[in-house]
């Protein structure tokens, strides 16, 4: 084996490598996830990993953590070759992963949390002291700033992420891999976060970044390595690139990265909400007297970091949740006692977040899909019996009009990627000519190019006049496609600002103007 | 159109595939036994077929050990489509068969006029009796797997005392009263034994089983619950009353099935009345995927299972209970969907096991 350390990318690595993943295959059945993928990491680097859902990021990342293994290809830690038969054994090599979704107990504390599987021992019992003392050492070191004797309950979500990190460095991590950490963050807290990770770096460790988002990579990475259908595009300097081609690497064509909005022809209003008050599946207050009111022709957005209520607030609305007290009108008319059907009949169109697990049965059909909120009217049903191939007729059309790959009306909805499912769901939300409509963080996991097409299909109900509500977690998309910005916190509604606000203004919306948050 | 035929095609084969696959390995494991016991697994497999399909009675007694499994294959099928594990089968079969068993006697003057009206009652019975549990898991949240494997014993004892008490008759045999004959249903004849046309009964149940599923707006309801609540609640369909729905149909079900039993084999309710069956439903339902034409399958290999024995215990050594322990493997290994992936590679185990596998997770 001769060095041929960079080949995956053309741009040169000075600091020496600490990792290396060579020629890495992954197939699920007939797809490859993962085709060839190499990439290097030097120390005290940190490298992007750019790409779009599904372009095999996760994946790659998963077999260096031990989740998966790799039909072929091989890793080399510190030049040396490395078996990760599973997590244990990333571990072992200083290989450390702060997951998109956590992996803490909530009931445990900061320090229970962190020392988790590696207890420090006194006798046969925990030595719950050293455990607090070597959170805090480690806390200090690196000005991750959290109280080890918390619960990680309490905790915001910047905090958890803080927890997890300090896990991984307790774990003596030198290779640390990040996915999507700023998806929960305020502008403010992924600030906190680049600055910790330019500390980590500087000393001396090696940090992996995976993101779907452009921006945020160019200020912090050293170089970018884009992946796309699961076999690496380039990898370049992140001082010589920018945003417009860094998308078309992702993409692989041109993309707009701004939408094009004309002047709103503002109605009467359609949907309004007054004193709502909506309980989460806990019972606590997870959406606290919320009052708004959205117009005809107008989109209103609804900015806030994740778990401020957006969820129930959504569901409320669109009559999947009770509200608690309150009122919810559709078109002038209360509505607050009519269930979901009752509103989808009177023209309310509802884009839940979770498509996965809301917004599609993913072992149905596209057909049956496409037909799940419809199924019992014609021309579908007639005194209860159901015509599946007046289902497979309707669904075909609207599948092919939103341009859902394949558009096979008997694929079953499982089988798409996630941009496709999403369109799926617009193609039935959207094709039933609804009045109003609820878009709830329509392109969360959805690659550059159904982006793309989502936001153009929702300006266009706007300028069809229909009303829009978008709640989005992503900060960009709600100023550039909303005409009225209302950022909700804690259950509330704290302000409402325009499209042309700043980051500033709403990052402090968005911490509920404390400025600070939630550190205990 | 043809792509479409062959997707069906397709589909089916690898629904057939593992328990193809199952049924092969569990009677090769089994000729190892016959082998220890001392006789020769040819001969005792060869009086196992012809005991299950060799002669007219022989299939007619394979057919009426069928019938009954048929039911309750179908209660458990249905409320499985919903995501609910109905353990109920033998209790609502026992309501089915007092239900029967005291109707058959009262209105036996009317002859075979009596026999829809009977049925029908068990329908009724059956579906309350099913919906206990449902609305106990809606209302309350209550395991259905709990609840029905306890109102199994307050079936089987409410029908026990009924049929020893109130319903009492004067013969040597505890249990109710015969029922006419011209009240019963009758035998298919063609030399098929005490096979009754029961069994075409239970065939027509599966193909409403398949309707109601499949082609109606209710069925839909019910598949959307039990594949995703989150999203059959998104779409405004009530998931408490597809829970309470789909455990009352499966009750249903399961009732004819005792209703059939009475009115077309025993024509009584004898105490101790026939054990098993509805315990039974459930391996059917397992190895037909929950799909009324696989429950029918299933029903069918149980059936002749059964009526095979006979013969195999007649002609060789092999006791009965061999013909448990081929069922028991067979089982196991449609289940097991891991074992199979050892046996023959994660290929074959994506192919079938994988949807087997969600829907028992």
């Amino acid at each position: 084996m001769t060095e041929e350390r960079t080949r995956g990318g053309t741009a040169g690595v000075e600091a020496p490598v600490v990792l290396e993943m060579r020629g890495v295959t992954k197939a699920f059945g007939p797809v490859k996830a993962n085709d060839g993928v190499s990439i290097t990491l030097g120390r005290g680097e940190i490298l992007g990993l750019l790409g779009e859902n599904g372009a095999g990021k996760s994946t790659l990342m998963k077999i260096l953590y031990g989740l998966y293994s790799p039909d072929e290809g091989e890793v080399f830690v510190d030049g040396e070759r490395a078996e990760i038969r599973d997590p244990k054994d990333a571990v072992s090599r200083g290989i450390g992963m702060v997951h998109q979704h956590f992996t803490l107990i909530p009931a445990l504390t900061v320090a229970e949390n962190i020392v988790l599987g590696a207890e420090p021992r006194k006798g046969a019992t925990l030595d719950l002291a050293k455990a607090i003392k070597d959170t805090e050492e480690l806390s200090e070191r690196y000005g991750l700033r959290v109280d080890p004797r918390t619960r990680v309950a309490d905790l915001s979500v910047g905090a958890q992420q803080r927890v997890e990190i300090l896990k991984a460095l307790y774990r003596k991590a030198r290779i640390l891999v990040l996915d999507e950490p700023t998806a929960v963050l305020t502008p403010q807290e992924t600030e906190d976060l680049f600055s910790v990770l330019k500390e980590l770096v500087a000393d001396g460790l090696s940090i992996i970044l995976i993101t779907h988002k452009l921006g945020e990579l160019l200020g912090i990475s050293n170089r970018i390595t884009i992946i796309r259908d699961g076999k690496v595009v380039e990898t370049v300097e992140a001082s010589g690139t920018d945003e417009g081609a860094l998308a078309r690497l992702m993409v692989g064509r041109e993309v707009l990265l701004r939408v094009e909005k004309t002047e709103a022809k503002v109605g009467g209003p359609r949907l309004s909400a007054e004193g709502l008050v909506v309980l989460s599946g806990a019972g606590a207050k997870a959406v606290d007297g919320i009052g708004l009111e959205v117009r005809g022709g107008e989109i209103l957005g609804i900015a806030g970091v994740d778990g401020n209520g957006q969820t129930e607030l959504a569901e409320a609305l669109a009559g999947t949740r009770p509200a608690e007290s309150g009122l919810v009108r559709l078109d002038g008319e209360d509505v607050t006692r009519v269930g979901a059907n009752g509103r989808q009949g009177r023209g309310l169109a509802y884009v839940p977040e979770d498509r996965g697990a809301k917004g599609l049965v993913q072992d149905f059909s596209l057909s049956e899909n496409n037909a799940l909120k419809t199924y019992d009217e014609a021309p579908f049903s007639k005194w209860g019996w159901i015509f599946p191939k007046a289902m497979r007729r309707r669904a075909a059309e609207a599948l092919r009009a939103y341009d859902v790959r394949p558009p096979d009306p008997d694929a079953r909805a499982g089988s798409l990627s996630g941009g496709n499912q999403q369109k799926a769901v617009l193609a039935r939300e959207l094709s039933g000519d609804p009045g109003v409509i609820i878009a709830a963080q329509p392109t969360r996991g959805v690659d550059v190019g159904a982006i793309e097409f989502i936001h153009r299909q929702l300006l266009e109900q706007r300028a069809r006049g229909k009303a829009i509500l978008l709640i989005s977690l992503e900060l960009e998309e709600v100023r550039s496609l909303s005409d009225r910005v209302a950022v909700i916190y804690d259950g509330r509604i704290v302000g409402e600002v325009g499209p042309d606000a700043t980051d500033e203004e709403l990052g402090l919306l968005m911490a509920g103007r404390t400025g600070g948050e939630k550190d205990a | 159109m043809s792509s479409r035929l062959r997707r069906a095609l397709v589909d089916a084969g690898g629904a057939l595939v593992f328990p193809l696959i199952a049924i092969v390995l569990s009677f090769v494991l089994g000729a190892f036994i016959v082998l220890a016991t001392g006789n020769n697994p040819l001969t005792a497999y060869a009086a196992l077929v012809r005991g299950a399909v060799g002669s007219p009675t022989a299939i007619g007694r394979t057919l009426l050990g069928a019938t009954p499994l048929i039911f309750t294959g179908l209660a458990v099928a249905v409320a499985f489509r919903a995501g609910l594990f109905n353990i109920g089968g033998e209790g609502q079969l026992y309501i089915g068969a007092i239900t029967a068993a005291w109707l058959g006697v009262t209105l036996g003057f009317l002859g075979a006029l009596s026999i829809p009206i009977v049925l029908l009652a068990c329908v009724v019975t059956g579906f309350l009796w099913g919906a206990i549990p449902g609305i106990l898991k809606a209302r309350f949240g209550a395991h259905e797997v709990i609840t029905t494997i306890m109102l199994n014993y307050i079936g089987i004892y409410l029908t026990t005392y009924l049929a020893l008490k109130p319903l009492r008759t004067e013969g040597l045999v505890p249990g109710t009263d015969a029922i006419d004959f011209a009240a019963r249903i009758p035998f298919i004849g063609l030399g098929l034994g005490r096979a009754n046309y029961g069994f075409l009964l239970a065939l027509v149940a599966a193909v409403v089983a398949y309707l109601l599923l499949w082609r109606t707006g209710r069925g839909f309801q019910i598949r959307a619950v039990g594949l995703s609540p989150g999203a059959a609640n998104y779409a405004g369909m009530g998931i408490g009353a597809n829970t309470v729905l789909a455990l009352a149909i499966g009750g249903a079900f399961a009732a004819i099935g005792g209703g059939v039993e009475v009115l077309g084999v025993y024509g009584k309710m004898t105490v101790p009345f026939v054990t098993g069956l509805g315990f039974n439903g459930i391996g059917v339902a397992l190895l037909g995927r929950n799909h009324p034409a696989g429950v029918v399958l299933g029903a069918l290999l149980f059936g002749g299972l059964a009526s095979g024995a006979q013969e195999m215990q007649f002609s060789t050594d092999v006791p009965l209970q061999l013909t448990s322990v081929l069922l028991a493997v067979i089982l196991l290994l449609v289940t097991a969907t891991k074992l199979v992936e050892l046996l023959f590679g994660k290929r074959a185990r994506a192919l079938a096991g994988a949807r087997l596998e969600k829907g028992l997770g």
